[in-house]
């Protein structure tokens, strides 16, 4: 939270010159693009998840075996790669375009008219492709616990099985679809090379354009601030939306009410899940691997050595650190009976929320001014300055994906602790045993697997996090993301493919862990 | 009297497993049935078929006389004009009581709904809860929502699964009493699922006893308590203690209790030397001081009708000694104590187990 206060007190003393002249010239374009790519991948995202949710759960489409967890897939695709591969695929230049000229005779591009996909429209699309699966997910697992009682209830009231999911099973997965949907805007609003590859000006790239291009620390704060506005107003809104969630049953009962689809809607119905999962992963992917088989030699694969080791790096010191506070918190929540004890938790898990633009630029707020008291400190005592060791050293990337990534080891330890029954709490004290032989005895053992799959999780996300490294990154600092990033500005990906399927690889690794999870729940 | 239900050979399978099968049923207009059988046996399965949530592999399900459903016919189950009270309620939580009273009669005229949804509500004493959402009621109220709910599109049938499972045993007999009083007065045709056979003894006219998929017995409560039609049936509504018995003589029986005299058919049916099982009813033993002692106490509880003894008998490895035979009674014996026991003379029950 402190990182946070100084960047909205800095916001608040920014230069006000340069931010009239923002103001008059591109701020309320950066904003109102904002605002309209946040609505239209929510839009997009929605219509994208929910549906394919329904056909899943509530229809005989054909292949919801294969389908169910290969709509999971694309969470495991950055944007930005997407952006490329179309790009690639898609431009005047591109192989789709090339053959329709071949085909038609067209000399030019004045010739036809063909979509330009490096616009507001195509930057919308291809978020809302990779982050449906969010929707998706929560709308699925919304629908296949809801308690079929009231889906019978409703049938025999006189609804069909189509119209007793429009009246009943649709309203009350809204809130889980308004929760799915505030994530989805969440992670919009933080997305920085997605919208920058396309020359889409939002206030994620005015950040940075601030920072990098005018210096100017205190504008980019104030910037940074009103996108923090935004995404309070989502968290709020996603409360208000939950706030009907708890008239929701998990009982579980396995007949489902089976809308049978005739066979040009199964037709219709299994294309448009296909086509979510095609264009969301299996054609970026297959095109990463040609780029790779194609393009690769071992020179490239030697020179990405250096950007992975510093990924696995800053990686496994997030991962362990985001690990050890969530312990902390949530056996403090756990175990104390102070009535604030829920309060560390709390305030650690929002960090998820602060895109990781505005993150890094309060890190810098924060980390700048104590480095120089640290360095004016060892002149007064006749020592060497240290130099920036907080805000220039890989300490504050560390820093910012502890901070960003705390949610997500404390929700994995937290539920893994909610298995324990509490009367194990109070077992070992009944048998003469004190708190510290009962934690390492019981407890830890007990949340060993938890504490697995919230280091992989963080070690996952960190290894993909882009925004923060880029503005936090000491001089000549490379991640695995960095790099990748810097060869699609350069338009030069073919060097980076192998890097690149790394990346989504071990972006699959949470999506399985995800899927086994919920099949677990709904078995 | 009109059949309102009337179920031929059914047989139901799910994953290529028979959970129901040769399911005979009829039931009359304004008849409350009580299904009762131990869990697993397929009494939800059944209500499910009926309702038409599953469907029938074979056989015939006629509702009324309209509505005919074979395997070649399903009829969709809100064609049915079946109502359906369940465990949990199923009130739709994101409405409220009068959104859920009229959730099923909302094609018809407004002027008619609000009729029926009056009638409902002053019935089921509803009144000022209308605008409440279900999770602002008590257990007591979401029933008599439910029970309202599906009373509003007046179906044929009401099916009740396990609709007193979730209420306070203090306040379960009370609810049963006035739903059933309720049910009678509109002279509404009911099946009620349970395992609990104190609660069909107190809610239903019929009940019917299943087993593995099957209907074992059906008749009145009196009916099927004073002669079950086999082992199943008379073990599940617990209708006394089984003791060894091996026939003697075409009149003469052995049991570790002594030797006993009956003429009653069946048991003189069976072979001699053939152990087989009495069914034992507590009022049908008698402790007579004078004899030797034949039991002991193993247990004792204190119960409304005076202190309920468990007893042994006192020759544990022979083929006539038993573990468990209940009996009541307002003198305190002590555990361990033994005492001599005697059958009185009576229709006896023997099934081979």
């Amino acid at each position: 939270m402190l990182p946070l206060l100084v960047l909205i007190s800095e916001g608040i003393s920014a230069s006000t010159d340069l931010f009239s002249h923002l103001w008059q010239t591109v701020l309320p374009d950066y904003i109102s693009n904002t605002l309209l790519l946040g609505t239209f991948v929510v839009l997009l995202s929605v219509c994208f998840g929910v549906i394919s949710a329904a056909l899943i759960v509530h229809s005989n489409v054909a292949g919801k075996a294969i389908l169910r967890w290969l709509l999971m897939l694309p969470l495991a695709m950055p944007a930005y790669l997407v952006a490329y591969l179309y790009t690639d695929l898609f431009d005047y230049a591109g192989p789709v375009q090339r053959t329709l000229r071949l085909w038609f005779n067209w000399q030019n591009f004045n010739d036809y008219w063909f979509f330009d996909i490096r616009t507001l429209g195509g930057a919308s699309i291809i978020i809302a492709l990779v982050l449906f699966p969010y929707v998706y997910m929560l709308a699925r697992t919304a629908f296949e616990l809801q308690d079929q009682n009231l889906l019978k209830a409703s049938r025999l009231l006189g609804l069909s099985a189509k119209q007793s999911f429009f009246k009943v099973a649709l309203p009350l997965a809204r809130p889980a679809i308004a929760v799915a949907a505030s994530l989805v805007l969440m992670e919009t609003l933080a997305d920085f090379a997605t919208v920058q590859y396309f020359a889409v000006n939002t206030l994620t790239t005015a950040i940075y354009d601030t920072w990098l291009g005018y210096s100017d620390l205190a504008t980019a704060n104030a910037l940074a601030s009103i996108l923090m506005l935004f995404i309070l107003f989502t968290i709020v809104a996603e409360q208000r939306a939950r706030a009907g969630q708890a008239h929701q049953s998990n009982r579980i009962n396995k007949i489902h009410q089976i809308i049978i689809l005739s066979n040009t809607a199964q037709i219709f119905a299994s294309g448009f899940c296909w086509l979510l999962a095609i264009t969301g992963f299996i054609l970026p992917f297959i095109l990463l691997l040609l780029m790779a088989w194609e393009y690769s030699t071992i020179e490239q694969f030697f020179a990405l050595i250096p950007s992975a080791t510093n990924s696995i790096n800053v990686a496994f010191w997030a991962a362990s650190l985001s690990v050890v506070f969530a312990l902390l918190f949530t056996l403090f929540k756990r175990l104390s009976t102070d009535k604030w004890r829920y309060l560390p938790m709390q305030i650690s898990g929002f960090g998820y929320a602060i895109p990781g633009t505005v993150l890094a630029m309060a890190m810098m707020s924060t980390f700048a001014p104590i480095d120089y008291m640290i360095n004016d400190i060892a002149k007064f005592f006749n020592y060497s300055p240290p130099g920036l060791i907080l805000s220039g050293s890989i300490f504050a990337i560390i820093f910012a994906y502890t901070v960003r990534f705390a949610a997500i080891a404390n929700g994995t330890i937290d539920s893994g602790i909610k298995q324990i029954p509490r009367s194990i709490d109070f077992a070992p004290a009944s048998l003469g045993v004190n708190l510290s032989t009962m934690l390492t005895k019981v407890h830890l053992p007990l949340l060993k697997p938890s504490i697995w799959v919230a280091w992989l999780l963080v070690f996952v996300e960190a290894m993909k996090e882009l925004p923060a490294v880029l503005l936090l990154r000491p001089f000549n600092f490379e991640t695995l993301s960095t790099k990748i990033y810097q060869l699609i500005s350069d338009e030069m990906l073919e060097q980076g493919a192998l890097g690149a399927i790394f990346i989504v690889l071990l972006g699959l690794l949470p999506i399985i862990w995800l899927n086994r999870n919920k099949d677990n729940t709904s078995q | 009297m009109t059949d309102i239900l009337n179920i031929k050979d059914l047989r139901v399978s799910l994953q290529g497993k028979t959970i129901l099968s040769d399911v005979q049923l009829t039931l009359s207009k304004g008849d409350i049935l009580g299904l009762v059988g131990p869990s697993g046996c397929g009494k939800t399965t059944l209500l499910n078929t009926i309702a038409g949530f599953i469907e029938q592999e074979q056989g015939q399900i006629l509702i009324g006389n309209s509505i005919a459903i074979t395997p070649g016919n399903n009829v969709a189950p809100q064609h049915r004009n079946i109502g359906m009270i369940f465990q949990d309620y199923a009130l739709f939580p994101h409405l409220t009581v009068e959104q859920n009273i009229c959730f099923g009669i909302d094609k018809l005229a407004k002027k008619e709904q609000q009729s029926r949804l009056n009638n409902l509500v002053k019935l089921l004493e509803l009144t000022n809860l209308e605008k409440r959402f279900p999770h602002q009621l008590s257990g007591g109220q979401q029933q008599r929502v439910a029970i309202a709910r599906a009373l509003a599109p007046q179906p044929k049938l009401l099916l009740l699964d396990e609709p007193f499972s979730n209420i306070d045993a203090r306040l379960r007999n009370e609810l049963m009493l006035s739903m059933r009083h309720l049910l009678k007065s509109l002279n509404i045709t009911a099946i009620f699922v349970t395992h609990n056979k104190n609660e069909v003894f107190t809610f239903a006219d019929r009940i019917s006893v299943m087993h593995q998929g099957s209907i074992l017995q059906t008749g009145s409560p009196a009916s099927v308590c004073q002669q079950p039609i086999n082992w199943q049936v008379a073990d599940f509504l617990q209708l006394g203690s089984w003791i060894p018995l091996k026939v003697q003589s075409s009149i003469t029986y052995q049991t570790a209790l002594g030797e006993v005299s009956c003429l009653n058919k069946k048991v003189s049916s069976a072979k001699e030397d053939k152990i087989q099982q009495l069914l034992l009813k507590p009022h049908y033993i008698e402790i007579c001081p004078t004899s030797t002692a034949n039991v002991q106490v193993d247990h004792i509880t204190i119960t409304e009708q005076g202190f309920h003894y468990l007893f042994s008998s006192l020759t544990p490895n022979t083929e006539l000694a038993f573990k468990q035979l209940s009996y009541y009674s307002n003198e305190l014996y002590s555990l361990g104590q033994q005492v001599a026991l005697t059958i009185k003379t009576h229709n006896f029950i023997v099934f081979n187990k």
